[in-house]
Order: structure tokens, then sequence, then C-alpha cells
């Protein structure tokens, strides 16, 4: 029920004779490249329809002319690119450190992977380059807990520590303040030897014989008698700069009241045999191997 | 008929207020115990706020009663 | 005519609500420019998490998003769709003032104890819907309340016919209410316990709660302000609205595209390879019924344009349909299977929703609330120098932010799918972090300047209302150019 049409002098329009509020309406038409380009866009959809897998029905759906499927897409991608790396990684599966050594342009490859392997697994716990942060160690460093040969480092990167699997490495280090066996003075006198022997904070005129007695009896079997650790049960090194936890005497008396003890996953549930030996190479390389 | 539903609202926030009161006696986690508690508050305090506006418009149109009607 | 008759029946609208919402409006405008620098500063800077919980990146993110679209822009729509529904009909708001107001308190209600259950870690993990049930089960009792008032105020208008900005703000209402309703479906682990499970499981739930994601985008961001716009432009501008039947046709091609589009959100995923493409689909139709609305927007501008100099209210709104012709672009163009593959899960998104949201939403609302609280407390406005440095301070502000995320989000995308002459992953995730560093730095500059762009805007309406009222409202309320046809 038009009311009032008026004639717009800029456009030479009509209003459409409705009025809200002072608002006013005119009576365009659809701009023809704006109804063209929507009919275009709608063509489009229907050859999209047409092509790829589409419109849904009873007990499946179309699966376009193409055969084209996202989830195959990127299967067959991953295949090219398995096929493109698979001349070297089985070369690297089936040679011995070793011969990959010997061989630049292979060795080249396995660094190669190696680093991206590294940097997208291990970083985020061992520090970029294998700096380490409290609890992880050190890897350029040299501070191994199970050693540092080519071939230690394969066998914790495979099966890991305390991770579950059965070739994990493991060992527990006793709660001696929880279980009792040190009472709470005998802890911090351990930890004053400790403190001062082997991390080198060293206090004019403290006696710390007690300590080095308490020292000799329950923590050098694992730790060795001067602070050497061992590396057979994964017992870190005292008498170093690096210290596993951090460089603190509160740290070295909650280690000996209750001990945190790490876990490394075991990557053979992630990562290839080849992948493994590349990221072992890695390591290795970063400083610290032996 | 404007007085009616706003006494109409007003029971219906009371009526909210009541069950924030159950939620929080039985809160389970903080969360529940401060949206509870939030609540109830929230429906004194918006209760408050009806009573007062209705006789503060009782009270101005009284004055504009006085010095004859404006709006 | 009855035209006349109805015309000298008075009115007397409720603008006390409108008043309120869009003092929460700029309140919460401000709240979430802040959080949003706090953690745009958090991801340059990761120590900003200060190592507490209720600080963390996490927690503040959704504190974040809700402070911007529920907060900020839901206040903006619920108080201009009762200022617009009310003089568009010639009706006072149906139900009454305490009703009016129950909708304002509960939902600042809803928007404070959301974002308290937020920092406290209560979240149900779903994007834009994060609230727990109880919170979801409250705002859909504001929410019944709102649509019950808009609709009754519709039902009792004066004017023969529905303004086009009425049918965008009730689409908005009646929408948002299914999206929520569905969305939040869950079961909680008892009746006084705020941890709930969806009733959706793996895929099923990731489509739902993207059929609601993008749709939250589709009606809250675009539809309702849309109905904005089309109050907002042609009072400013002074002329018709350019098309009745664009807006009829790109009203309904919108509503109805729009609702299929979520699934470009899960492109390369477990979600079925047909539902893909019909996102894909729906995505590449939906953008001409998105610039219909641009065009409606800014051809009413034609004959008027002179007013863009004077008028710093304007410049805005105008702009926000620019933005908002960009980013409705740009969406199809990222919906595409191939494009998105390079775009997902890189900071292109967050660009995208930005030119979105910055340009767009809160452009469109700054527009409005120049306009609106001039008019709502009959003064003038207090500068309009001010207008401007706000209006400079914070385009600027979204080009860094644009730009920024662009750069980033296309160097992230590139990086991640590199490949070294070996066929082996050239960069690892933590390279693409150290790389796009500067950028994140540049977002957050261009986050500060939006700020400080609101903090103007804040600054200068509130010394609007505190000076001197004017006599008469100078509005002009005649439309410009138009003489009754045959004369």
């Amino acid at each position: 029920m038009p009311t009032k049409i008026e004639k717009d002098s800029v456009s030479g329009r009509d209003t459409t004779g409705h009025e809200w509020d002072g608002i006013k309406e005119l009576d365009t038409p659809l701009p023809k490249w704006w109804i063209y380009t929507f009919y275009s866009s709608i063509a489009v959809a229907f050859v999209l329809f047409l092509l790829y897998p589409s419109i849904p029905y009873g007990p499946g759906y179309w699966h376009g002319l193409l055969g084209y499927s996202p989830r195959k897409a990127v299967d067959a991608e991953v295949a090219k690119l398995q096929a493109e790396r698979k001349v070297s990684m089985d070369k690297i599966a089936t040679l011995s450190f070793d011969q990959i050594k010997a061989d630049p342009a292979l060795l080249e490859v396995a660094l190669t992977k190696g680093k991206i392997t590294f940097e997208e697994n291990c970083q985020a716990c061992h520090g970029a380059g294998g700096s380490g942060h409290p609890g992880f160690p050190a890897l350029a460093a040299g501070s191994w807990l199970w050693g540092g040969k080519l071939t230690d480092i394969q066998r914790t990167v495979t099966h890991g520590i305390r991770s579950g699997d059965p070739a994990a490495h493991t060992s527990a280090m006793p709660p001696f303040g929880e279980l009792g066996l040190l009472k709470p003075e005998q802890i911090q006198q351990v930890a004053d030897f400790v403190w001062s022997k082997f991390y080198g904070h060293v206090t004019e005129g403290q006696d710390v014989s007690a300590g080095a007695a308490l020292f000799a009896q329950n923590c050098a079997p694992c730790h060795g008698a001067d602070g050497q650790g061992n590396r057979l049960v994964g017992a870190p090194r005292l008498n170093s700069r690096i210290h596993l936890y951090g460089d603190a005497r509160e740290i070295i008396v909650s280690q000996v009241t209750k001990p945190r003890m790490g876990v490394m996953p075991n990557w053979n549930a992630r990562l290839d045999p080849a992948t493994i030996k590349c990221v072992t190479l890695y390591v290795h390389s970063l400083g610290g191997g032996e | 008929m404007e007085s009616v539903a706003n006494v109409l609202v007003g029971v219906m926030v009371a009526g909210f207020g009541i069950v924030g009161l159950f939620l929080v006696a039985g809160a389970a986690d903080s969360e529940m115990f401060i949206f509870g508690l939030g609540l109830a508050v929230f429906a004194v305090a918006f209760n408050f706020g009806l009573v007062k506006r209705h006789f503060d418009k009782r009270d101005a149109t009284r004055g504009a009663a006085r010095e004859a009607t404006h709006v | 005519m009855s035209d006349h008759a109805l015309a000298e029946r008075p009115v007397i609208y409720n603008d006390d609500v409108v008043k309120k919402f869009v003092i929460a409006s700029i309140f919460w405008a401000i709240v979430a420019f802040l959080v949003g620098v706090y953690i745009a500063s958090e991801l340059s800077w990761p120590a900003l998490n200060l190592g507490l919980p209720f600080t963390n990146f996490g927690r503040l993110r959704p504190v974040h998003t809700s402070a911007a679209i529920f907060a900020f822009g839901g206040s903006a729509l619920l108080g201009t769709s009762f200022y617009v529904v009310q003089r568009t009909c010639r009706a006072r708001l149906w139900g009454g003032e305490a009703l009016a107001n129950f909708v304002f308190w509960g939902y600042q209600f809803f928007i404070v104890m959301a974002a308290l259950s937020y920092v406290m870690g209560f979240s149900q993990s779903r994007e834009y819907a994060e609230p727990e049930w109880h919170l979801d089960i409250w705002l859909t009792i504001v929410w019944v309340c709102y649509l019950l008032i808009f609709m009754g105020t519709l039902m009792k208008r004066q004017e023969p016919h529905i303004y086009v900005a009425n049918w965008f703000y009730l689409a908005f209402i009646v929408t948002i209410a299914m999206l929520h309703i569905v969305n939040n479906l869950a079961l909680p682990i008892s009746m006084y316990s705020a941890k709930s499970y969806s009733y959706f499981s793996g895929v099923q739930d990731a489509l739902v709660q993207w059929w609601y994601g993008h749709n939250a985008v589709g009606f809250f961001l675009t539809a309702g302000f849309l109905g904005m716009m089309y109050y907002f432009i042609p009072k400013a501008a002074g002329r018709p609205v350019y098309s009745y039947r664009l807006s009829i046709v790109h009203f309904w091609t919108l509503i109805f595209m729009y609702i299929w589009a979520g699934p470009h959100h899960l492109h390369w995923t477990s979600l079925p390879d047909w539902t893909q493409t019909l996102g894909m689909a729906f995505s590449i139709m939906l953008w001409m019924p998105s610039w219909g609305g641009m065009i409606n927007g800014l051809m009413t501008l034609s004959g008027a344009w002179d007013k863009l100099r004077t008028d710093p209210g304007l410049r805005f709104s105008v702009t926000a349909v620019g933005f908002y012709g960009m980013s409705t672009f740009e969406g199809p163009v990222m919906s595409v299977r191939e494009v998105n593959a390079l775009s997902h899960y890189t900071d292109w998104t967050i660009g995208h929703v930005h030119s979105g949201a910055l340009g767009w939403v809160a452009f469109i609302t700054f527009g409005a609330l120049y306009y609106l609280v001039p008019a709502l407390w009959h003064k003038e406005l207090y500068s309009k120098r001010l207008a401007s440095w706000h209006y400079w301070i914070a385009t600027l502000g979204i080009v860094f932010y644009i730009v920024s995320m662009w750069v980033a989000g296309i160097m992230e995308g590139l990086m991640w799918r590199a490949y070294d002459k070996f066929g082996f992953l050239q960069y690892s995730f933590v390279e693409s972090v150290v790389a796009v560093h500067p950028f994140m730095v540049l977002r957050m500059i261009g986050g500060v300047m939006f700020l400080i762009g609101g903090l103007i805007m804040a600054y200068n309406l509130r010394r609007t209302v505190t000076s001197p009222t004017i006599e008469a409202p100078t509005l002009d309320t005649s439309m410009g150019g138009l003489a009754v046809a045959g004369e």
C-alpha cells in the first residue's frame, strides 16, 4: 500500500512509497553485474557438486566425476614423499653407523633428517641444540645418564627411560627421607657434603666428615666414591658443573628425601629405525658425543 | 497493564534467586557456588531496583500532577 | 491517509534501556580491546603469562573473544535493535519496563559470570560457546525474553510494513537462539556441578560446533550488524536506501546460504568428503548475497558523499561497509579447499577474523554510537576533531593488524609445508614461531592503536553526555533529494 511515491533527483529513481522514521527506499532494480555474478557463483557451485564428492543420498553419496577425495590426495602426496626419501632411508636402515659416516653424501642426508626430527620431537625437553633443561640432560654438554656412544644413544632413543617398553632403561633411587633410611639431619649432612665436595660451594671451616661417611655408605654404590656417576644404572654424575635438576642445595635435599626420576618416551612407538639412527647421529654430533 | 507485567517479571526473577540459593547450598565446585550466589544477589538487587523504580515513578507523577500534566 | 492520523498519536519510547546498553557497549569495548592487547602481548612475550593459571593465554583468550563478540557487540546489537525497532514500528517496547531491564541486567550478569568462569578454568572448550551448561540455560532465558520483546514490538507496530533492519535483527535473534540451544546440548555430571559433557561426539561434535561457530559469525556478526547498518547509514546520510529489491533478495539469499557454510572450518579432517565440498560450494555462493549488503550500504551514500567530510560517525559506518566487503570476499576465497590447505591453522585466519571484527563490527558500532549518544541524550557531539582522531588511529591500527597477520599467516603456511632437497620437512614448528615473532609484535601495536582509539571515543562520548542539553534536537529526519513523483 504505497502511500507517497516520490522521485529522487540524484538517481532519477522512484521511492517505494514506504517510510519508517523518515527512512525511505528507492525502487532500484538489482544491479546487473551483481545478479549475473551471483548466478555464475551458483553455476560454479553446481560444477563443484558434479566434479567432487557432494550430494548425500540414502546409503552413500555422489563421489564426483573426478573420483577425487582429500584423504586420497593426502595419501598420494605422503606416498610420493616417502618414495623420494626411500632411496637414502633404506641405505641408512641397513648400514652401520661407521658405514654411514664413511659416506659424506649419506651422512648429510642423515644429519638433515636428524635435525628436523630432533627439533620436532626432542627439543621441547632437551632444549634447542641439546642445551638441556632442569630434569632433562644437556646433550650438547655430554652429561649422559645412560651413555654417550652412538649405540648407547640409539638404544636410549629407541626404548626410552622408565617408559614401559620392556627394553627400556630402568632404575630407581631409594627415597631415603621418605622411607626413613636417613634422618632429616643426616640428609642435611649429606647435602652439605655433596654441596661442598662435588658442587664446589665450599664454606670455610665447615666440617662435612659426617656427610662424607653417610655418602660413602648410602650414595657411593651408585653415584661413585668420587661422585663420578654410573651409567650402568643411570646414576647422574655429581662432580661436574652441570647438574640434572639444577645448582641449588635445596634440590639435593629434596632429591635425597624423595627423588624425582625422569621419564623419556620409547620413540620406537613413533619413529622408524632409520629415523632413530638419523636422530642418533644428529644428537651425537651436537658436541657431547663419545 | 504494564504494572502487571512488571510484577510478573519480579516474581520470575525471585524464582531464579531461590534456584540460585539451592545451587549454592548443593554446590559441588567453586564455579557453581559463585554462580548460585551471584544469581541470588542478582535477584535481590534487581527486585530492589524494581520496587525503587515503582515508587520513584509514583512520586514523579504526583509531583508532575501538581504542576499540571506534562511528559 | 491513515499516516497522518497515526503520526499524531505520540509514542513514548523506552530509551532508558537503550542508554544502558550504549554505556555497556562502550565499557565492554574497552575491556575487550584491553584484554586483546594483553593476550597479543602474551603471544609476543610469553613471560606475561606470569605463571598464574588465571592469566594464562588459554583462559584469557575466551575472555577477549566473549568480551568483543557478546559483551561489546551483543550490547550494541541489543541496544540498537531496541532503538531501531521502536522508531521504525512507532511503538514502545512490548512487555514493559521491567522485562526490558531484565534483558539488560540478565545479559550483563551472563557476561560477567562467563568471564569469571573462564578465568577459573571452567569451559566447554567449544569456540565462542565456552560457557558451561548453567550459564547457557541462563542466556537462553534472557534471550527468549529478548525475542518476546522484539516480536511483541513488531506485532503492535503502527507502520504497515516491517523495515528491513528489523528483518535482519529478527533473523539474528531467532537463529542465535537455535544455534545456541543445539550446540550447547550437554549432560551435566550433576545438578550442582558446572562440568558437563557434550551430547555429540567425534566428527558430529565438530560439525555441530562449526555449524554454530560459522553461523555465530553469520547471524550475530553479520545479520545483526547489517540491521544496524540499514538504520544508521540512511539516517546519517539523509538519503533513501539504494534498493528495496536488493535488500529483499540479499536478505533471503544470505539467510539461506549462510547456514550451510560451516563445514569449511573442517577441511582436511575426518569430516566426510561430500560435506566438505558442500561447505565450500555454499561459501562461494555466499559471496554475492554478502556483497548485496555492501552495495546497499555504499550506494545509499550516492548524493551524500560530501557528508563524509563533516560527519565522523558516517565515516566509520562507510569504512565498516568497505571492510565488510573485503572480508566477505576473503572468506569465500579461504573456504576453497586448496587455499584452506595453506591458510588453515595459521594467523591468516586471525587476520581475517579481525578485519571483520575490527573493520566491520567495531566500526559500524562506532558509527552507530556517534549517532546514538547525541540523539539519546539530546546533546551535540563534544568534539568532531577527537572523533576524527579516533577514526584515523583505529584505521591505522586495523591496517597494522591485518597486514601483519597476512604476512605471518602466509609465512607459517609456506614454512609448514616446505620440503628440503631430500624430501624432509624443511622447518620445524618452532622455527615458524620464531619467524612470526616480529609480526606478533606489530599486531600487538595495531591492537594498542585500536585501544587508544576506543579510549578517545569513550572520553568524547562521556564529555558529550555531560555537556549542556541542546534546546531542540537538531537531527534532520527528512531525506534529501526527494520530491513527490510527478512534480
